[in-house]
């Protein structure tokens, strides 16, 4: 008897638990139906169903400023977003990419290792998006163009080819300059150099003390560090000259004495820095500056948020400064970096990715984007700086100059390295004392040659 | 008649899977290797040039290649010499000669085996830090150390990424030695011993000679391995640097798909081919004994 109810009672339970597992399940759809229904009511008329794929590196900003932005774009233009972020992006999108499946928009500077965007300059497989200057930014009435700060749009990162057309959108802009302790210089009563006559003094002094005067992340940083040094010897004429690979440009006065100082500087250079001046190990040199090791290296106001968690010296606080004048009275400047954004001529939905792209300058995004601690290039965003930010980016009132650009692409050729492996990576070298500068400048001249012949 | 032909339909339907898969994915992808090094073509970019052998014209004057290159050889060489004597005689060790907690040093010497790559350089880069580093902390005792021993810096970074290479190679073919000695008779060893053969003798004339097949396979694990594991060394160790100092052939060649020379790039992938065929090859008819049997 007891076992007759026992089993009854579990049939009982059996077939209502069935029930319940129907109940769900014909439950979901409904809602899903109710959910896919009420949407498109909500999104208005323009360009209902269509999808864009934005892929977008993640740096010290974060990756979660992309999501944000995303939903308020579509919230904006009812144009849906798959988006996909990652600190390796290269390694993300590239295979997928090489079987011709594209991203609509990819947000990835130029400069970095893998090299994956100049590979699409040269390869001339970047959609032309001059005309996302004169659109209307999504839920603003003003124009593109406007919005964004001057130079940003003539420069040769955003017009690789020089013909006067826009292929990358200015993202992200960063002055690039020396940082340091301030609080260490403080309590020295050391001053921040002005020219490089006082830079030397400076390092002297330092050492003395036991404190190299100089240090460096990878060689990558050099980049920024080169252009801003070229700029403050030559001026514009000169970078342009150089940035082409004039004939004979490495044979000037103004070559020479950039080379001077960067070799000069290799003495000053704390000589651990090339043993960790590798992808894996560039936080060590970095952290030499916080730890009252080193006093200045190159880098860029991402820095803040990047060694935010690292331990530091007592007393330690932020100070930038741009490059120091060749001579006294002489302009400093201060490189500005920035970032990215462009659409590959694969794309399949290249309209909504320009809109995309234009609603990346929105007030609405600019401000997603300024709250992470990434910069916007538009007019009045100074206004919304907070913190070390306000003083980084007033480089440029405080009477250094900006310097913007970078060497011009060229065609690949076997045997012939990369800009950073020709110009930049031997500066290890001439820390470690391995290689004359000498040496250095000859190689800089053969690849020169051959980089100018193959110019796109 | 018929029975064999349904017997060979079936062979065919149960060989056939792999065999698809086979060429599929191994064969196709070689010949592609093969004829992309003629071409020139950007990694993303749908044009390509056809361009004969100038690719591997021009990879004969590269430096940078030419450097990379001795690397890799160097590597090869060194690191087998070296973990082939060490996993010898710890094999020998540890199956001939009674010794206390044999079953720990056995799994002590694997464990490297079972970490991945990227934790082991993160292991060694620690160890090698200029500052603080457990290496220098080390020698600091003995010795003053007010301008660190640059570990990864140009003059030493080769020899980093051996000593790396070697203790994460020891533990697998020692386990491998280990399996074929402990194969070996143990009468063998016993009339030696009562002739009067000495542990060494014993060793080298005896065990080598026994397990001579094995050593020849694993000649050739070492060099293909080394040359893997020589790229994920350096990519997670060094990415190549400083300057390109400790740049291997695999290495250079994924840079040089970086560089938007895909078509140079697999012609460096047909050099490390050939070589590594080559060197095997050679490898495997140098070494050739009667087999002995026991």
């Amino acid at each position: 008897m007891k076992k007759k109810l026992l089993s009854a009672l579990l049939s009982v339970a059996m077939v209502a638990s069935l029930l319940v597992g129907c109940g769900a399940k014909t439950e979901a759809p409904a809602a899903t139906e109710e959910a896919t229904t009420e949407a498109p009511a909500e999104e208005a008329a323009p360009a209902e169903d269509v999808t864009i794929s934005v892929a977008a590196i993640e740096t010290a900003y974060g990756a979660d400023m992309w999501a944000k932005v995303a939903e308020a774009f579509t919230a904006e233009t009812g144009i849906k977003v798959e988006l996909t972020t990652d600190k390796n992006l290269e390694d993300v999108i590239g295979p997928s990419m090489q079987g011709g499946e594209y991203p609509d928009v990819i947000h990835l500077a130029t400069g970095r290792e893998a090299a994956l965007t100049e590979q699409f300059i040269k390869g001339n497989l970047i959609a032309d998006i001059t005309d996302v200057l004169s659109m209307t930014v999504p839920g603003e009435d003003a124009v593109v163009s406007d919005k964004i700060a001057g130079g940003f749009t003539d420069t040769s990162l955003t017009n690789p080819y020089g013909d006067g057309k826009t292929y990358l959108a200015p993202m992200f802009y960063s002055p690039c300059g020396l940082f340091y302790n301030a609080g260490l210089l403080e309590e020295k009563g050391w001053a921040v150099p002005t020219t490089w006559d006082e830079m030397w003094e400076l390092g002297d002094k330092a050492a003395a003390e036991g404190i190299a005067l100089f240090t460096y992340p990878t060689t990558g940083y050099f980049d920024a560090f080169l252009y801003a040094l070229m700029y403050s010897v030559g001026g514009p004429e000169f970078f342009n000259a150089a940035t082409n690979y004039e004939e004979g440009i490495w044979d000037t006065a103004e070559a020479k004495t950039c080379f001077d100082i960067i070799a000069k500087l290799a003495t000053y250079t704390n000589p651990i820095t090339p043993a960790q001046a590798n992808d894996q190990d560039f936080t060590q040199n970095q952290q030499l500056v916080l730890d009252n090791k080193a006093i200045f290296m190159p880098n860029g106001t991402w820095i803040v948020g990047e060694m935010a968690e690292a331990p530091r010296a007592e007393g330690f606080k932020w100070g930038m400064t741009a490059l120091p004048a060749v001579t006294a009275g002489g302009a400093g400047y201060s490189y500005t970096w920035f970032e990215q954004a462009w659409i590959p001529s694969g794309a399949e939905n290249i309209d909504a990715a320009k809109q995309f792209v234009a609603f990346l300058y929105s007030d609405v995004a600019c401000e997603i984007f300024a709250a992470a601690g990434a910069i916007q290039p538009v007019l009045g965003i100074a206004d919304k700086l907070e913190g070390d930010n306000v003083m980084f980016y007033s480089i440029y009132d405080n009477g250094a100059k900006a310097a913007m650009g970078n060497f011009a692409a060229y065609e690949s050729v076997a045997g012939l390295g990369s800009v950073r492996e020709v110009f930049l990576d031997p500066v290890n070298s001439l820390v470690e004392g391995n290689m004359t500068q000498e040496a250095w400048v000859e190689s800089i001249k053969e690849a020169s040659d051959l980089m100018r012949a193959n110019l796109k | 008649m018929k029975k064999s032909g349904s017997r060979n339909a079936f062979l065919t339907i149960c060989i056939a899977p792999a065999t698809i898969l086979f060429f599929i994915f191994m064969i196709v992808p070689t010949f592609n290797v093969f004829r992309m090094s003629l071409f020139e073509k950007g990694a993303y970019s749908p044009k390509e040039t056809f361009v004969g052998l100038n690719n591997f014209k021009v990879l004969l004057q590269d430096t940078n290649f030419i450097r990379s290159m001795q690397n890799m050889i160097l590597l090869i060489v060194i690191v087998t010499i070296f973990t082939f004597v060490f996993a010898i005689v710890f094999a020998a060790i540890l199956t001939r000669e009674k010794i206390k907690g044999q079953n720990v040093f056995r799994i002590i010497f694997y464990i490297p085996n079972i970490l991945s790559i990227v934790v082991i350089s993160g292991i060694f880069s620690a160890i090698y830090k200029p500052e603080n580093g457990m290496l220098n902390s080390i020698i600091g005792i003995f010795k003053d150390m007010s301008s660190p021993i640059l570990w990864k810096g140009e003059k030493l970074v080769m020899v980093s990424i051996i000593i790396a290479m070697i203790w994460q190679a020891i533990g697998y073919y020692m386990v491998m030695y280990m399996a074929s000695m402990s194969a070996v008779s143990e009468s063998l060893y016993e009339s030696a011993g009562l002739d009067g053969a000495t542990k060494f003798q014993q060793f080298f004339m005896i065990t080598i000679p026994l397990i001579w097949t094995n050593i020849r396979t694993t000649l050739t694990f070492y060099i293909i391995s080394n040359i893997n594991m020589a790229f994920l060394f350096v990519k997670s160790m060094t990415s190549g640097g400083p300057n390109g100092a400790s740049e291997v052939a695999l290495n250079y060649m994924y840079a040089q798909k970086d560089n938007g020379l895909y078509g140079y790039s697999m012609a460096v992938g047909v050099v490390i081919f050939l070589f590594s065929f080559a060197l095997s090859a050679i490898v495997n008819k140098v070494t050739e004994r009667e087999p002995l049997e026991f």
